[in-house]
């Protein structure tokens, strides 16, 4: 007897996973979430000059990151070819990879930002914050993109889900080009700036609007794999 | 003289029940846990629930439709006329149902998913070819019962497979998905009733005591759809579901307790005769000479092995159903009725076209059925591979274990 279960020969034990790989996806998001919600909170205050904690933001975001790996190599762990999902299974793959990659962006900008604090000039200041709320939105309606996984699951993705869906993608479009228009602003300005300025601080003000900004990109190839994903 | 039995022969009828109840004993143990634990996993029964259900269902399968396969496990898989002795034929029997026997006991220590149907024909084959040669064996029904073998999961996924993409076009599609499901559910049920209905009478003995023709079946199954369908949408229809999709899957958690017993009941009906129809050859080749020659003990026996099957769930079967219960919690309720009927009515039909099928492997041809409909979050496909090796390894193991023992048994009586 192997522990306190008996013996069968049923084939239908071997069947199923133990866990939905879906299950483990939205395991992921909840810390994508956590993740940027501390970003965008670190961030604002760093631009307003509080720079008191950020480490204990980055250790944070850092250890989200590290969790979050865990969740993805044990979903793809789990994944062998004989496996049958619903979707396909590369695209989902591509998703969680994407998905993963807003936390690896997040996790390098705010070691970058924790490693020089970079003075933010007062004219830039709004636009950052404005730049980050708007990455933040991507995220956020990402997540919305996401969290309508279990609903197409148990629907087998009927119509109206898949609709619901793609209009929840297309707001992550949508906030994705808001955030590009502040970032192409707040690089014309850093430009503006460039005589002003010691070169380092302008490489830096650059590299921080571009790696912010590559979250939101992220967000937005996760919201286009989940469009091919449920595509008929 | 023992009943008018030699003593070893009463002997041998001895030991033949022995064996045959332990068969019994060993499908109720393990096989109807299989064909249950999709109910008990989606919890739209208890563990207490499914051992009752389990027992009287198989129970009344077994009595009521459990003949056809019994006749194909008596007379289709060896031609008795071939082997001529009496002695022999009563030999080969035991010898077939020892095999499976001590096989399937090994199988499930060893957790191998067999079948102890394929287990019994294997028995059966084994001896036949041994003391009868080639000719013995009739190869065209075999051939038709292998091919079952193959085609009973395969029917199992695709009414599984239609099952749940009409309750995605009908229920999760529409604009009011609990408005529906109290609509097309008790459709469902209609049809598990006229389905159960129809194999009850259709050509059987309770269907001559009760009816005169087969219009009359087939107007009274008609009346029984149309009966429960319009009761249930009645009954269901005062339910308090809430809304959304967890309605559905609450509602069809209510109906999935009819559809287990569907399943309790197909099951009794096939899997009985596994346990019965070589005991069945023995008790009626060992009375021939005697006073009690020609009298007719089928339904004594079907009801033995129901007995059986019901005591095996019951001391034993609980635990399997429990410990496959915990590992299936995968499996929401809309799936779980598709499983359950694809699974049931496949053994259904089988079962009155005297086709012995394994159940277990039916219930995994409609799991998988519901997977390629996109109902479940993952499948684990590398299961066919185990149901494709153990076909290909019970069958000779089988039959060498009852030449084996056949060859011993020929010794000792």
């Amino acid at each position: 007897m192997k522990g306190k279960t008996a013996h069968t020969r049923s084939p239908v034990s071997g069947i199923y996973r133990k866990k939905s790989p879906f299950t483990g996806l939205l395991e992921h998001m909840d810390k994508v979430k956590e993740c940027t919600s501390i970003l965008e909170d670190a961030l604002v205050k760093y631009y307003r000059g509080d720079i008191k904690d950020f480490d204990k933001s980055a250790k944070k975001i850092s250890e989200l990151e590290h969790e979050a790996d865990l969740i993805k190599g044990n979903i793809r762990s789990h994944l062998p070819s004989s496996i049958l999902m619903p979707v396909d299974k590369k695209y989902f793959v591509w998703l969680l990879r994407e998905q993963d990659a807003i936390l690896d962006h997040a996790e390098n900008l705010a070691q970058l930002m924790d490693m020089r604090h970079t003075n933010i000039p007062i004219k830039l200041k709004e636009l950052f914050i404005e730049h980050v709320h708007l990455v933040a939105d991507t995220v956020n309606e990402m997540d919305k993109v996401i969290s309508k996984v279990k609903d197409l699951v148990e629907s087998s993705f009927v119509r109206k889900d898949r609709e619901e869906v793609k209009s929840y993608i297309r707001n992550v479009h949508r906030k994705e080009w808001e955030a590009d228009q502040r970032r192409y602003e707040l690089a014309k300005e850093i430009y503006k700036m460039e005589k002003e300025l010691p070169p380092m601080d302008i490489y830096h003000l650059l590299k921080i609007a571009d790696w912010t900004d590559d979250i939101a990109d992220h967000a937005e190839n996760v919201a286009d794999w989940m469009r091919a994903l449920i595509a008929k | 003289m023992i009943f008018g039995m030699e003593p070893m022969t009463f002997l041998l009828v001895i030991v033949a029940i022995i064996s045959g109840l332990y068969m019994a004993w060993n499908i109720g143990a393990n096989d109807v846990a299989n064909s249950m634990s999709t109910a008990v996993g989606a919890k739209a029964i208890t563990l207490r629930q499914a051992v009752l259900i389990a027992a009287i269902l198989n129970f009344l399968g077994a009595i009521f439709l459990g003949s056809d396969v019994k006749h194909t496990l008596e007379k289709g898989i060896v031609n008795t006329d071939m082997i001529g002795d009496p002695h022999t034929v009563m030999l080969g029997f035991l010898a077939s149902i020892l095999a499976a026997a001590i096989f399937v006991t090994i199988a499930t220590w060893k957790e191998l998913p067999v079948s102890t149907t394929h287990a019994i024909i294997g028995g059966i084959t084994g001896f036949g070819f041994i003391t009868g040669g080639t000719d013995a064996i009739i190869w065209g029904k075999l051939g038709e019962v292998a091919s079952s073998w193959i085609l009973s999961p395969v029917a199992g996924a695709v009414i599984a497979f239609l099952v749940f993409r009409s309750i995605v076009h009908f229920v999760f599609a529409s604009g009011k998905p609990e408005e529906s499901a109290k609509k097309f559910g008790p459709l469902f049920i209609g049809l598990t009733f006229f389905i159960i209905f129809i194999s009850l009478f259709t050509k059987t003995h309770l269907g001559d005591m009760l009816f005169t023709g087969e219009k009359q079946i087939i107007f009274c199954s008609i009346a029984v759809f149309v009966v429960s369908a319009v009761a249930g949408i009645f009954i269901v229809g005062r339910m308090a579901i809430g809304e959304g999709y967890d309605a559905v899957e609450f509602l069809f958690r209510k109906l999935q307790i009819i559809t287990s017993c569907y399943v309790a009941l197909s099951h009794g009906a096939n899997d009985v005769a596994n346990a019965i129809a070589p005991l069945s050859v023995v008790v009626t080749t060992a009375l021939e000479n005697t006073s009690l020659a020609g009298s007719d003990f089928s339904y004594y026996l079907l009801a033995l092995g129901g007995i059986g099957i019901a005591a095996g769930i019951m001391t034993w079967g609980y635990k399997v159903m429990r410990t496959l219960g915990s590992k299936i919690t995968a499996l929401t309720n809309t799936r779980g009725f598709s499983v359950d009927f694809g699974t049931a009515t496949t053994v259904l039909v089988a079962s009155r076209l005297g086709l012995p099928i394994s159940t277990s492997h039916t219930v995994v041809g409609a799991i998988i059925g519901v997977g390629l409909a996109k109902g479940l979050e993952a499948v684990d496909l590398s299961v066919i591979k185990k149901i494709v090796y153990s076909w290909a390894f019970t069958l000779p193991a089988a039959i060498i274990l009852s030449i084996l023992i056949y060859r011993g048994l020929s010794i000792v009586f």
